[in-house]
């Protein structure tokens, strides 16, 4: 029996060739399978499904759905061939109902008038058929997240899919609903469809997939029936075991004392942008000199933790002390005050002005100190020597200190922001995904000063996804999963131990090594 | 000033003059296309404007609110806020400023700074309402300021026929006239130019400083995106409504100078369409204060000397809309382009 | 004075109408002036030379959707400041209609007149008394802007380019990743808005006055917006909020000529108070259209 989908060889580069995000993968699905494809954040995951669906265009290699070759475009052509894909971010709009959202975009039989009527008579068809408990008439937000996801899914059947991507389904799911997900999953197996589980969690895997596939940095890494394998060697084929990069790190040494403590968090909880628990009761602290790592998966609360340490989200309880101070409920500009520096997840929107130059970008934060004003009015000569002395310093590529962000190159864009945060001796930094889409240099680069910055004695919370630069920097590692920090390790703990911890398993000891 | 600074200021002129050119020849074209004498209607204009000491009196009196009221809007769109309501903040300041010269018998050095700080205080405080309502409540602003714009015609309205009118006024609907001791001096004997043009380049070279304060940078980081400036450690919603605050009492400013130094009185619809040709100067002035007032001055021009053209050589005034219009048209595509082709 | 109200109710009405599509869509046109000005200029040039009054509503909705046409372009295609743009066509429009006039019927001491347009009694409903002669009586302008309130309302929520338009305007890049054709949808959208707005202005000046006049709209283009919003996007709504800003003006005369000691003014700005008032409730359930004044790009997520 042929595949239900079978891709061979493809690779796909972004930004001119700079990215190679596949490189030669290889890819099968069987007939009424669920497979699931494993990896660490920008391993490729979802550029391969994505080349799938037809949001992207490989630069060579071949599909074949059914056995057939076929060539896949556009959204559009990859729904002809019944292939359908549910996105981590939901596409639907919130002021119209479900049935409406799913009949948005289809030709009706009624034209010009819509058929709301037969459009929910089949809805409750397939809920009842895929056990989806969806109200066709509610309106999208007042709907939960997991029940906007069952709407979004509805949505996909309903355009008679036999192929079904789910980019990190559960990532927004809590447990109950995650149990009522994976039954839809295998409901939805026994009618014959094809059902490809894009994840992070490998319990997940071994919960409801029949086949897996893992990607690491763009190439395939293994693909596997699921009862062939384990967990210990999924694990260890996710986060593989090459180094690249040898920087020189002293060894930290804690102070017996105890009275270098720089930020101190207590019982901290936040909510998110939806209004449900993000950070849930976290407990730690970080010393002058030392940097935490805080590994996990995307959007288990790793945005929100930066953005309360920083001042930009309020707390729901706890308290956030920097140096001793209390900062509970302090503005962004007290924190910054206190010596906090940020190195924020998007640099586009927070971290810089675009369309300012790059000496005002490199004020944006000190601008009304007295170095850089003078009875209010900004001062152009030290603003200008500031820049002028960043640039030489930090070695930031740049037409001039005149020339807008904008025009330059993203690693460029991060040095100004690390002359910005570090060029001040901060006593404590946050940094969030300071390494994100760099290339290779600039990369190395941005770790080397952030370690500069702690053997200068400043704190460091550093949260990535990439788990060799958390082991590689890291004094303590710390995993955040759900809003909670599962543990904190020491800096020599191994990949596999905190593979498992990002995927949920919690064996060791909370607050191991945390005075 | 750097090589890159002057390029790029060097490079708005340009496109400002480009865009005042073309509109200039689609007018061109225009009033051929319709059978006037376009080379005549041009040389009306132009003569009307500055033909004469009493005429370009008459362009410079134009100017000072304009340039005023323009001042205030672009320090509102620099911050990408919309105030589209200066009609209604000119009307509020306006209306405020006078009552206190009407109402209070006070020395008159007391009076002029006074009634200076009646104005910007009305202004400001229409302005500040809808600052307040966008940054307590998220109302959008155009929407705001725009309903303001007719509660303060109607308030007005009100004022002159009711608590305000002048009783010896024959029932015109108009306030008496203020003291003469308070009405603006001539800067020119026998023209209607007065010393508010003093106060409006005062205040061009205000806004000039301000552009270059630590508030003003506050007010364009906002600009920038909001994520960036509560990131910098900026009060979002303060910022925004101190933006409005000074947008709406630069405003109110146009609306003193207008009635202090011109009219004397408020009357019914004293702001015209000021409102509008404000937001087209703050436009083609790149929202930079030196070259607000230099397009403040083109418009000026542009009107006082199509007034001349009608009556002279009776093509219709409206041409001045129509290039003012194209002249919009022209500024926003080349914007627009631009910032895609990079 | 009913019927008075009902009458001139209308030219806020149509507008109202057609801007409840352009808003939806996601753009904010605060051009409508201008597109009812150029809309009551065509509509007086066409019955003026075809003596046919059909052809001057028919060129008046087509004008006003060439209008439109330039705010569409402005704000889908380049994208530019929708206040901006819309400020333009509103100057533009004021200008090119009233230098058209003159240019070509010169100054006259009295401005020319076009045949009016006949009153058509509806039969049996208009001799039902007092009703009859406020609902019944009137042109077919107002039945025609009477019959586009429910037939709008079936447009945008029973239709599948009604669906489309709500959802660009709320949600583009959803619309988008579903096949629709964002910017399709928003030209349509703002196109229509400009023919509604167009009969609108034709209505005052060969419905109305039989003529055209430079300052004929005076203001009601941004009453229009005023009403889309106060009815939160709502063809019904937007009925009774055109009929609101139709009474409060005649009560106001109506008062002032009863000597009532009471401000008219204050009538008159009422309408606007509540406005503001619904903003603020509708700002802070946000149920405003997400994308409001939002230009879409499919790279800028």
């Amino acid at each position: 029996m042929a595949y239900a989908v079978e891709m061979s060889n493809i690779c796909k580069s972004f930004n001119k060739g700079k990215v190679q995000a596949l490189d030669g993968v290889n890819f099968t699905l069987g007939r009424a399978k669920i497979h699931g494809i494993l990896g660490e954040n920008g391993a490729g995951k979802t550029t391969l499904m994505n080349v799938l669906f037809g949001l992207y265009r490989a630069d060579s290699g071949t599909i074949c759905v059914n056995g057939k070759p076929v060539e896949i475009h556009r959204p559009k052509d990859a729904r002809a061939l019944g292939i359908g894909m549910v996105h981590q971010h939901f596409m639907l709009v919130r002021t119209m109902t479900v049935a409406e959202n799913v009949v948005l975009g289809l030709p009706s039989s009624k034209a010009p008038f819509l058929d709301i009527k037969s459009a929910t008579s089949k809805l409750l068809e397939l809920s009842n058929v895929f056990g989806l408990k969806i109200d066709p008439g509610a309106k999208v937000w007042q709907l939960s997240v997991g029940e906007q996801q069952r709407a979004e899914i509805v949505s996909v059947l309903y355009r008679g899919v036999d192929i079904l991507i789910l980019d990190e389904p559960t990532a927004v799911l809590t447990p109950a609903e995650t149990r009522d997900f994976f039954k839809m999953l295998g409901k939805m197996k026994a009618e014959g469809k094809s059902v490809v589980l894009i994840t992070h969690k490998l319990e997940e895997i071994f919960d409801i997939a029949d086949e897996a596939t893992v990607l690491r940095n763009g190439k395939l890494a293994c693909s596997t029936e699921v009862s062939n394998t384990s967990k210990q060697e999924l694990t260890r084929m996710m986060v593989g075991k090459d180094v690249l990069f040898n920087l020189k790190k002293s060894s930290y040494e804690k102070n017996a004392l105890d009275s270098n403590e720089r930020l101190k968090v207590k019982n901290l909880s936040a909510l998110n942008n939806k209004g449900l628990s993000a950070l849930d009761n976290l407990n730690f602290s970080i010393e002058a000199g030392e940097i935490l790592g805080v590994a996990g998966v995307d959007g288990n609360g790793q945005s929100e933790l930066c953005e309360v340490l920083t001042g930009l989200r309020r707390i729901e309880s706890g308290d956030i002390s920097v140096n001793g101070t209390s900062c509970t409920g302090r503005e962004p500009k007290a924190f910054i005050d206190l010596g906090v520096a940020h190195i924020p997840e998007d640099r586009h929107m927070t971290g810089m002005a675009m369309n300012m130059d790059v000496s005002r970008n490199l004020i944006i934060k000190d601008f009304d100190r007295k170095e850089y004003s003078f009875l209010g009015i900004l001062k152009s000569g030290a603003i200008e020597r500031n820049a002028d002395r960043a640039i030489a310093e930090y070695e930031i590529k740049t037409s001039g200190a005149e020339a807008r962000v904008r025009e330059l190159s993203g690693g460029n864009q991060q040095k100004i922001i690390l002359a910005r945060e570090l060029g001040k001796n901060p006593k404590v930094i946050i940094a969030n995904q300071p390494t994100r889409g760099l290339d290779i240099g600039a990369t190395e680069y941005v770790r080397q000063k952030l370690l500069e910055a702690r053997d200068n004695g400043a704190a460091i919370l550093l949260v990535s996804a990439d788990l060799e630069e958390i082991m590689q920097l890291s004094d303590r590692i710390a995993v955040m999963y759900r809003g909670r920090m599962t543990g904190i390790v020491p800096g020599a703990s191994t990949m596999e131990e905190i593979g498992l911890m990002m995927a949920g398993y919690d064996n060791t000891k909370p607050e191991a090594c945390n005075a | 000033m750097t090589e890159a600074t002057a390029k790029s200021a060097f490079n708005s002129v340009i496109s400002a003059v480009t865009a005042v050119f073309t509109a200039l020849i689609f007018g061109f074209v225009l009033l051929w296309v319709c059978g006037y004498d376009a080379v005549k209607a041009y040389t009306t204009m132009f003569n009307g404007a500055f033909g004469s000491a009493n005429r370009f009196a008459e362009t410079i009196v134009k100017t000072i609110p304009l340039t005023v009221m323009a001042l205030g809007t672009a320090i509102a769109f620099k911050s990408k806020i919309w105030n589209i309501g200066g009609n209604g903040q000119f009307i509020v300041g306006g209306a405020l400023s006078l009552y206190v010269a009407l109402n209070f018998k006070l020395p008159a050095l007391i009076m002029f700074p006074l009634s200076i700080f009646m104005a910007f205080a009305g202004g400001a405080l229409w302005g500040g309402l809808a600052g307040y309502l966008k940054a307590k409540y998220n109302a959008n602003e155009v929407i705001t300021t725009l309903m303001l714009n007719y509660i303060a015609s109607f308030l007005l309205a009100w004022l002159v026929r009711g608590p305000m009118m002048d009783p010896a006024g024959f029932g015109f609907p108009q306030t008496p006239l203020i003291d003469k001791s308070l009405q603006l001096s001539s800067l020119l004997a026998g023209t209607r130019l007065h010393s508010g043009f003093i106060i409006a380049v005062i205040i061009v070279i205000l806004c000039w400083i301000l552009s270059r304060s630590i508030f003003g940078f506050r007010m364009e980081l906002i600009g920038e995106s909001h994520e960036v400036a509560a990131y910098s450690g900026i009060n979002v919603k303060k910022t925004t409504l101190m933006t409005m605050l000074i947008s709406g009492g630069l405003a109110g400013l146009a609306g003193w100078n207008e009635v202090f130094g011109l009219h004397h009185r408020l009357l019914d619809d004293v702001a015209g369409n000021y409102g509008s040709m404000a937001i087209v100067i703050a436009l083609l002035g790149g929202l930079h204060p030196l070259g607000i007032f230099v397009s403040g001055l083109l418009f000026s021009a542009l009107l006082v000397g199509g007034g001349t053209m009608q009556r002279m050589s009776g093509i219709p005034l409206s041409l001045v809309d129509i290039i003012q219009g194209t002249v919009i048209i022209f500024v926003i595509s080349r914007a627009a382009l631009t910032l895609k082709s990079k | 004075m009913f019927a008075g109200t009902i009458r001139m109710s209308v030219p806020i009405l149509l507008p109202a109408l057609g801007d409840i599509y352009t808003q939806r869509s996601g753009i904010l046109n605060l051009g409508v002036e201008g597109v009812m000005l150029m809309g009551a200029l065509a509509g007086f040039l066409g019955v003026a030379f075809t003596d046919n009054l059909f052809i001057g509503m028919v060129f008046s909705a087509f004008i006003g959707m060439i209008s439109a046409g330039v705010m569409a372009f402005l704000s889908v295609t380049v994208k530019a400041n929708q206040v901006i743009a819309g400020t333009a066509i509103t100057i533009l429009g004021a200008g090119l209609s009233s230098f058209l006039f003159r240019a070509i019927f010169g100054v006259q001491k009295l401005p020319p007149l076009v045949r009016e347009f006949p009153v058509c009694k509806i039969p049996v409903l208009s001799d039902i008394p007092y009703i009859g002669t406020i609902f019944f009586e009137h042109n077919l302008f107002v039945y025609l802007a009477y019959i586009l309130v429910p037939l709008t309302w079936l447009i945008l929520e029973r239709t599948t380019f009604g669906l489309n338009a709500r959802a660009v305007g709320e949600h583009p890049h959803a619309a988008d990743a579903k096949g629709i054709n964002v910017s399709l949808t928003r030209y349509l959208c703002v196109l229509i808005g400009g023919a509604y707005a167009g009969l609108g202005g034709a209505f005052l000046s060969i419905g109305f006055m039989n003529t055209f006049l430079a300052q004929m709209v005076g203001g009601r283009g941004f009453i229009a917006i005023a009403v889309v919003v106060f009815s939160r996007w709502e063809p019904f709504r937007a009925l009774a909020a055109a009929l609101l800003f139709g009474v409060a003006n005649a009560l106001q005369v109506r008062l002032q000529a009863m000597g009532v000691p009471f401000p008219p003014q204050a009538l008159q700005a009422l309408p606007y108070i509540m406005t503001i008032v619904v903003l603020l409730s509708v700002s802070r359930r946000a149920s405003f259209p997400s994308a409001y004044t939002i230009p879409f790009s499919r790279e800028e997520r």
